[in-house]
């Protein structure tokens, strides 16, 4: 009997048996989940036919109606069928709720990351694997697009089928990947990071991540359907009137991926602030800790707005109302602006935590104290405050107000002060430090170079007249590329490198991770640095074809594109393979001082045998007898020292 | 260079995470006065400029010797190359900075193979903390004034200015000049050094003009009208390019703007006008016809010498009986049917879904019209 079993044991005693033969059906799991699905569906099909038929709105039977109802109907049928309202539909009908067995704590074989699982550990997991899967299928698209674009003129795809790859490209990146990949590794790290047992709504947190799943299936089914391809920015009236089903499959898909962020945002805020163990003061927390809570804090805020622009987009299509129908008085730019008062946020939601990580990995592998630790905090609230003034920044030639134009742009570039902070403390902090070059130091380095150039692009666009020239360009198709693939994904890489001794238990291998990192750096800038050259002058982004002055420069990215592409194909193999069979990691393979990395790994079911007392910094490296945070065993044995 | 925490380690021992924990240098040649700041010798401080002059010539060669901006053709354009300058030596710079910062760390600060030390506890240095928040804070700014600057210039209207109206439709452009009885084309001509005003509409969904020469763009919004201001300064034929994406034909809407010198224009105008009047005047009577065919933007995509019109996006009209016996249709038949339902037959090395089809409103009189003019009065 392995010890993991034997856990598993001792945690189940007295639970109830395992349901047997037919009972199993009703048992929360993939057994319920096609029958319930069912179940839904039909509700939804009979709720809307009865609708239709008691207004006498004619026809009774719209496809269009049903389909966009059952978006709505069918993931709640999934979600029951799978179990992620058990526990609080039994406590609402006033059913005993199961007794807290914790049998949805931990996992004891690959089987259990496919169930409802409480353990956050076990969620932060689910997340990464299923937003890499996402990020996948995304590149893959990508991939496409590049082949259609090595040459001008159409070769493979069509028009419509060219605007729905680009379309679901991003919104995948975006709402199926980066954003939910930050959230998976928070998840993971932040109740271990702050001395907590668990999240502070582990059933909540179980339902948002099988919400993911949901919405990443209905955005790629957009291709069935077919017809969003009016980009992931979704614009009225093209994406609300002028396009068929498929917007609407976007148009909930950001739903429930939304839905899914706004509560673990949720998880994490209340995690943070309640949750921390004793002298953890805010002043004490890793600033991965700081950057998740300015983010959770960023999405609660912000998401509801683009959750507002989407139910509009879709009524405008299947209910034919007309918030953004100029004919019927309806406002084309309010689209816009609701829009964007989300979606600037929200680049910020997926760039904030990619600093906490890159503090944390800079911080460990130099071997030094963060410089000016305070500030690095509190820039990360200026760029909370400052991220909700910038919106309009994305519209200088959208035709809103001129006036607006110019204080959008003092913000716009005002943000990049609380933004340069971060670089030249990362900097500093290299500075006398004792650099150790592992993957995630790599990759977090990598990310400092790479965001300065997006970052200076970024003033480029802050500035009205030069916008106005590559607005919409591939300029912008390069900026938003050094941000969120050199910035984001770079510390998503360095994330995982970092995090998986911890997760797995295993090292990855060092060999491999060097080669992913310079078969990315390379492939990535080749890839990109052209397109600066291409939207300048006067290639348009999001076409399928371009002046044949273009096309030897296209053919070359395409061909750079294939090989950032294929240098994925190495992190996987070294994912896979190490999970599987790696060498077993120690405890802290970084000798970090952050609390995740002062248990097992993987750690304890419950993370702590008993809660750490925080007595200082997280990053206090070569202060001699620095402590982040001493256990009860220490303190008995620091006495038996003193007594002797 | 050595660095040492301040205080006795005694006292270190005692509370070693107490804020600011402050540094100085123990150094025998400290930048002059500066000692809070001087965190650096002066030779190391050699080394870093060095690493970082040779960043800078990297990049400055790359913004250089690239030709990154298209010749400008517009006065706009002008100012918005002064500003995209003064950004990139900004930009050149801080960039320079941070990679030499970087490589001088990676080179110098990297640990050695069995070295578990740890570097010098530095938390802070508030001199430098705020010497990094300030001039980045200055350097912005500047580039705020700059750019709200050229973009007041860029905009001003003098009182003699040419105004041409343009509307855009999936996937097409017309232009028309109020001042000349409305004279509507498909291709943007424009005299050179007077100022125009393009006042925008759209039909259906959200376009963008732009030419990459002026360096002006704007949006074309259903149910507002937008403008720009352009004044072209150089003789030549520039692409008009859709930059929002505004549907399937998103990619082929395109059109030409023709910078010519005044006269020619006046010529042009002339020529224009001359050949509407004896088109109306014409027997087939072309005149109603020919007005439909430019007001829906049908110049915008097809070639028509009827129509002095030569854009390649659909196909071209002038052929349309071979069309239409390949279609094995009778040639008014097929023509009515083709503007009404355009995907009824799509001529190979074309495809379908471009065409609106939204021309299956048009009134009967105008698609009668339409027709005629298409024909030539033809069966």
């Amino acid at each position: 009997v392995t010890s993991a079993t034997a856990a598993h044991e001792e945690l189940h005693a007295g639970a109830a048996p395992p349901p047997h033969g037919w009972r199993r059906l009703l048992a929360p799991g993939w057994l319920r989940v096609p029958w319930m699905s069912a179940l839904f569906f039909g509700i939804g099909l009979g709720i809307t036919l009865l609708v239709r038929w008691a207004e006498g709105w004619h026809p009774i039977w719209d496809g269009q109606v049903i389909t966009t109802v059952e978006l709505t109907a069918v993931p709640f049928g999934f979600l029951a069928g799978i179990g992620g309202f058990d526990y609080w539909v039994r406590y609402a009908i006033g059913s005993p709720t199961r007794p807290e067995d914790h049998s949805g704590h931990g996992a004891y074989s690959w089987r259990d990351y496919f169930r409802i699982n409480t353990d956050h550990k076990v969620i932060g997991v689910q997340y990464l694997v299923t937003t890499i899967f996402f990020f996948l299928a995304a590149g893959l698209t990508a991939m496409i697009m590049r082949a259609e674009l090595a040459r001008p003129g159409m070769q493979y795809v069509g028009n419509q089928v060219f605007n729905e790859l680009f379309s679901v490209h991003a919104a995948l990146m975006i709402f199926l990947f980066i954003i939910p990949a930050f959230a998976g590794l928070g998840n993971y790290v932040i109740p271990l990071m702050i001395g907590a047992p668990d999240m502070a709504f582990p059933r909540l947190n179980a339902l948002s991540f099988w919400l993911l799943p949901v919405a990443g299936l209905i955005m790629l089914s957009s291709f069935i359907v077919p017809g969003f391809g009016c980009g992931w920015t979704g614009y009225a009236p093209l994406c609300s009137t002028h396009q068929e089903l498929g917007a609407v499959f976007f148009n909930m898909g950001v739903q429930w991926a939304g839905a899914s962020s706004i509560m673990t945002a949720l998880n994490f805020l209340v995690t943070i602030i309640t949750m921390r163990a004793p002298g953890m003061t805010f002043w004490r927390m890793p600033l991965l800790v700081w950057a998740n809570f300015t983010t959770s804090l960023l999405v609660v805020i912000a998401t509801p707005f683009i959750a507002g622009s989407q139910f509009m987009s879709m009524f405008d299509h299947i209910m034919h109302t007309n918030f953004f129908n100029y004919e019927a008085g309806g406002y084309v730019l309010g689209y816009q602006h609701i829009f964007w008062f989300y979606s600037h946020p929200a680049v910020y939601i997926m760039m904030l935590p990619g600093f906490g990580i890159a503090s944390e990995v800079i911080s460990t592998f130099a071997r030094k104290p963060i410089f000016g630790y305070r500030l690095m905090a509190l820039s990360l609230m200026a760029i909370l405050v400052l991220g909700f003034s910038v919106w309009a920044h994305h519209m200088f030639v959208s035709g809103m107000a001129p006036w607006l134009r110019v204080p959008m742009m003092v913000t716009s570039v005002v943000i990049a002060v609380p933004t340069g902070i971060k670089v030249f403390s990362w900097l500093a902090t290299l500075w006398e430090g004792k650099l150790n070059f592992s993957t995630p130091m790599l990759f977090a380095l990598g990310f400092v170079s790479m965001f300065v150039i997006g970052g200076l692009s970024g003033i480029y666009l802050a500035a009205v007249p030069i916008d106005i020239h590559v607005s919409d360009t591939y300029f912008v198709v390069a900026h938003i590329h050094y941000v969120l693939f050199g910035g984001s994904l770079f510390t998503i890489f360095a994330g995982i490198y970092y995090w998986f001794p911890k997760m797995t238990g295993r090292m990855y291998d060092e060999r491999l991770g060097k080669l992913h990192f310079w078969l990315t750096f390379i492939g990535f800038n080749a890839t990109f640095f052209p397109m600066h050259y291409l939207g300048i002058q006067g290639m348009p982004r999001r076409v399928s074809d371009y002046a044949p002055r273009f096309a030897d420069l296209n053919f070359f990215i395409s061909i750079a594109s294939f090989f950032l592409g294929a240098s994925t194909l190495v992190f996987l193999y070294n994912m896979i393979v190490s999970w599987a069979r790696g060498a077993p990691a120690p405890g802290n393979p970084w000798r970090a001082h952050t609390l995740e990395w002062q248990v097992s790994s993987p750690p304890p079911v419950f993370n702590f045998d008993e809660i750490p007392q925080v007595v200082g910094g997280p990053y206090e490296y070569g202060v001699p007898g620095a402590r982040h945070a001493v256990f009860n065993g220490d303190r008995v044995v620091e006495e038996e020292e003193v007594k002797v | 260079v050595a660095l040492r925490p301040l205080g006795t380690p005694a006292a270190r021992a005692k509370n070693p995470f107490r804020k600011g924990f402050v540094t100085v240098v123990r150094s025998r040649r400290l930048l002059g006065g500066f000692s809070r700041l001087a965190i650096v010798r002066r030779g190391v401080l050699v080394r870093l400029v060095a690493v970082g002059l040779a960043a800078a010539a990297v990049a400055s060669a790359v913004a250089y010797f690239v030709p990154w901006l298209p010749t400008p053709a517009s006065k706009q354009a002008d100012r918005i190359d002064f500003v995209f300058w003064f950004v990139t030596g900004i930009s050149i710079a801080i960039f320079a900075l941070v990679v030499a910062v970087i490589l001088y760390s990676v080179a110098r600060f990297r640990a050695g193979p069995d070295d578990d030390s740890d570097g010098a506890p530095i938390h802070g240095n508030t001199t430098l903390e705020i010497a990094w928040t300030a001039v980045p804070a200055v350097l912005v700014t500047a580039v705020a004034v700059v750019s709200a600057v050229a973009l007041a210039q860029n905009e001003h209207l003098p009182k003699n200015h040419l105004q041409v109206n343009v509307l855009a439709q999936q996937f097409a452009w017309s232009f028309s000049y109020p001042k000349y009885k409305g004279l509507t084309v498909s291709a943007l001509h424009l005299p050179l050094d007077e100022t125009v005003e393009l006042k925008m509409h759209s039909k259906d969904v959200i376009h963008s003009f732009w030419v990459p020469q002026f360096g002006q763009k704007q949006d074309l919004v259903p149910g507002i009208t937008t403008r720009v201001v352009i004044t072209p300064k150089r003789l030549g034929t520039y692409p008009v390019v859709c930059t929002e994406l505004c549907g399937e034909g998103h990619a082929l809407m395109r059109s030409e703007a023709i910078v010519m010198k005044p006269t020619a224009f006046a010529a042009w105008v002339k020529a224009q006008e001359r050949a509407a009047a004896s088109a109306s005047q014409g027997p087939s009577g072309a005149g109603p016809g020919l007005a439909v065919f430019n007001s829906n933007g049908c110049s915008g995509c097809h070639t028509f010498k009827p129509a002095g019109s030569s854009a390649t996006t659909g196909p071209d009209l002038d052929n349309l009986p071979a069309y239409a016996r390949r279609a094995g249709k009778p040639l008014a038949l097929f023509v009515r049917e083709s503007i009404v339902d355009p995907n009824a037959y799509i001529e190979k090395g074309y495809q379908p879904n471009i065409m609106p089809s939204t021309f299956k409103s048009l009134p009967k009189q105008q698609l009668d019209a339409l027709v005629q003019f298409l024909t030539g009065g033809k069966k």
